[in-house]
């Protein structure tokens, strides 16, 4: 990651919520192709979730940061921890559908795809069904998406995009 | 119309089941608390009363379908008739003379199947009445079940009260059948959790309190903050001090699906497990969660995770989880599937905190009752009766209770108190898809033993030896085949006394250390385990499956060379992945 980041507090303690909020302040801003934007999980006595962007230069984290400040944002230089959930990264828009594995590593920002439950990597012809939810996360300075297996072979996203709700918050 | 009235039928009184050779042996104790063991025989059963499925003077043909369900299941057992008594099939033939003389374990204990995890119409994401949920339980074979309705502010104001008159008269209409009320409670600052009570006049009273003071959803503490994780612990402190105080029985607690959303972080269990120590209240938790049908292939069935174990890391969870921790292997959860993982770190304290299995049954898979078209949850409380829907649902992902996940408890009689008795004092394996129908475990040595829950006391370097008696399945499963057990892992790890770090929840010293391929769908075989002289506390567990898929586990294939494997997305049929789970016992040298 370059080091042209910011990230902002957030009351949103829900990551949908989180995800929607960043893809919507990334249009808003117009923020640029090679931008990353990503969730961080803040715990302790309110649970939350925070926002970064990390963006290609110093002038377009400058224009960035003006434009947040003027929605009311309040911003922090840098990442607030190096652990972050990408939700916009280069190529994500066009991770939908079926791809293989070297399909998804040539055409996005992601470095790695790890398998929960097996070792070592799986091969570049092996396919991945996106369900247009792809969320890969930053393992010191590798973009790593975490998969599963899946039905008939496939591999899915471990993220899943409409988890069970916890049915008793009512 | 549920029971059979017949004269036979009232010759059960007095009666006594001994399933020899089950008993606590001498020595037990270590440092748990086991409460004092009352048996004041009110509501519905007395230590002293069998249900008619466990009496050979009640012939079969004055049995209710019920009855002669749950008396297959004890004949495949070899736990009815002749083999009751001390030749039962899984007891020992040569039961040590001393089990004589111990205190009132001497006469063995009842096996009861249960579940403590049941939702029903008194639940906003619910359905059944609780008769219909108690005629299924029976029919499938269950000897208790709790009522386990959600916690929310609704619930606490109608639904509470609401419920109990249903369940007296499910209690009435299944005699042979415990029914306990209970509460999924929102535990604040963590998942949710069954809190039941032992019935009396206060059960509603106490429930109600419980739930308006402590839960986390009708207090809005749902949050991981520190003042959420006290309010958990000062509900905890309350439900012991309704017991202290006589306004009920008994009162137990336990963790239902931990590992769901990584929101039951290590140090919250053990400050359950420690809370109370005048009378532990937090038992233990869901080694299996329900939901079992949810990785049904799409085209059939929900096609999601099994257990719907499918969320992630978030805000509220702890930060120390991997993200293997958020799905289930081989249908259980990670904390009780990973060997070397959560579950045998709480062991190593040498501090009891036992597993269970349940149906966390709201809708059933393949059922065609709906909801009742014109419910109001908020206003009633409830939801209108079901109906019937006029096809077949494949949208949801639950079983009966007992059709696909059992909790065994080792009771000493059939009683509400000896079913508690029984899940305080750790006496209690789980299975899935009726892969077994009777475990006996013992640790012997130096002229005693013990077995599930317990602690064998001997003198360092002692000879101590584990005996095993497995009843296979000896009948078809609800599925409709008779399941086969190919494989019995023995896992033994050192007790290391009470952790520094209260997140600990990694354990180096267990594994497997002894498997035993078995092969057998029918018969009872004998597995021996020979410990050696024990010169250190250990503890040893039992975990076994129908070797259909399987991989190393997360410590590596020294510590587990053929664990449960992480359950497939839309593709995970409960049905051909089954294991079933002891808890433990510990060899303590002085």
């Amino acid at each position: 990651m370059t080091p042209y980041a910011l990230w902002s507090d957030t009351p949103v303690s829900d990551l949908r919520t989180a995800d929607h909020l960043l893809l919507r302040l990334a249009a808003e801003l117009a923020l640029p192709e090679g931008t990353f934007g990503c969730t961080h999980l803040v715990r302790g006595d309110r649970p939350r979730v925070a926002l970064s962007f990390t963006l290609p230069s110093e002038p377009l984290l400058r224009t960035a940061e003006e434009r947040l400040t003027a929605r009311g944002y309040e911003v922090t230089p840098g990442v607030p921890d190096a652990v972050g959930r990408a939700v916009l990264y280069p190529g994500a828009d066009a991770l939908t559908g079926t791809v293989t594995v070297g399909e998804l590593l040539a055409g996005s920002a992601i470095d790695r795809v790890m398998v929960l439950g097996s070792p070592g990597q799986p091969p570049a012809d092996q396919m991945l069904v996106t369900n247009s939810h792809v969320r890969p996360q930053w393992h010191g300075d590798e973009l790593v998406l975490a998969a599963m297996p899946a039905v008939g072979g496939t591999l899915v996203p471990f993220e899943v995009p409409d988890p069970t709700p916890c049915c008793a918050a009512h | 119309m549920f029971r059979t009235d017949s004269p036979q039928a009232a010759h059960y009184y007095g009666r006594r089941v001994t399933q020899e050779g089950t008993a606590m042996g001498h020595g037990h104790g270590h440092s748990h608390e086991h409460g004092d063991h009352r048996h004041h025989g009110q509501e519905g059963g007395g230590s002293t009363e069998l249900p008619a499925a466990f009496d050979t003077s009640v012939p079969d043909e004055a049995l209710s379908p019920e009855q002669a369900s749950r008396r297959s299941l004890l004949r495949r057992a070899g736990l009815l008739g002749a083999g009751l008594a001390a030749t039962s099939v899984i007891a020992p033939a040569a039961a040590p003379a001393y089990a004589a003389t111990g205190r009132r374990h001497t006469k063995g204990f009842l096996w009861l199947a249960g579940d403590h995890h049941i939702h029903t119409q008194y639940s906003n994401d619910g359905k059944y009445r609780v008769v219909d949920q108690v005629r299924q339980g029976a029919r499938h074979g269950l000897d208790w079940m709790v009522i386990t309705d959600h916690g929310n502010v609704t619930h606490s104001k109608i639904g509470v009260e609401k419920v109990n008159p249903d369940i007296r008269a499910a209690r009435a209409a299944y005699e042979d059948t415990l029914v306990f009320q209970g509460l999924e409670w929102n535990i604040p600052a963590a998942e949710h959790g069954t809190v039941f009570v032992h019935p009396g006049r206060n059960e509603v009273s106490v429930l109600k309190q419980f739930e308006t003071d402590y839960d986390g959803g009708v207090k809005g503490a749902t949050d991981s903050t520190p003042a959420n994780e006290a309010l958990a612990i000062a509900g905890l402190n309350f439900l012991a001090d309704q017991v202290k105080r006589r306004k009920v029985q008994d009162i137990l607690m336990l963790a239902n699906h931990p590992a769901r959303k990584g929101i039951d972080s290590p140090h919250e269990i053990r400050a359950w497990r420690d809370a109370t120590p005048g009378r532990r209240i937090a038992v233990g938790m869901e080694g299996a969660p329900g939901h079992q049908a949810g990785g049904m292939p799409a085209n059939i069935g929900m096609g999601r995770a099994r257990g719907l174990y499918d969320n992630s890391p978030g805000a509220n969870s702890f930060a120390g989880y991997p993200l293997e921790s958020y799905r289930t292997w081989g249908g259980f959860d990670w904390m009780t599937a990973t060997v070397g993982g959560l579950w045998d770190s709480l062991l190593a304290e040498g501090r009891p905190w036992w597993i269970t299995a349940n149906s966390d049954s709201h809708n059933v898979y393949t059922d065609t009752a709906v909801r009742g078209p014109n419910s109001n949850y908020d206003v009633n409380g409830k939801q209108d009766a079901p109906v019937y829907g006029g096809k077949i649902d494949l949208t949801e992902g639950d079983y009966w209770p007992g059709q696909y996940s059992r909790t065994h408890v080792g009771a000493d009689g059939f009683s509400y108190a000896a079913v508690m008795d029984g899940i305080r004092a750790g006496r209690v394996w789980v299975d899935h898809g009726q892969l077994l129908s009777g475990l006996d475990v013992r640790v012997s040595g130096g002229g005693r033993w013990s077995t599930l829950g317990g602690a064998l006391h001997v003198k360092r370097g002692t000879k101590v030896t584990l005996t095993v008696d497995v009843a296979s399945a000896g009948g078809p499963n609800w599925a409709g085949f008779v399941p086969k057990l190919a494989r019995v892992d023995v896992i033994q790890g050192d007790v290391t006394g009470r952790v520094a770090d209260r997140d600990t929840f990694t354990a180096p010293t267990a594994k497997v250390v002894k498997s035993y391929d078995v092969n057998r769908s029918t018969g009872t075989v004998r597995l021996t385990f020979d410990l050696g002289r024990v010169d250190r506390p250990v503890y040893l567990r039992l975990r076994g499956s129908d070797g259909n898929r399987s991989a190393v586990g997360a410590m590596g294939a020294a510590v587990d060379p053929a664990g449960p494997a992480i359950d497939v997305i839309g593709d995970a049929d409960p049905w051909r992945d089954l294991w079933f789970y002891s808890n433990p016992v510990w060899v303590l040298p002085s």
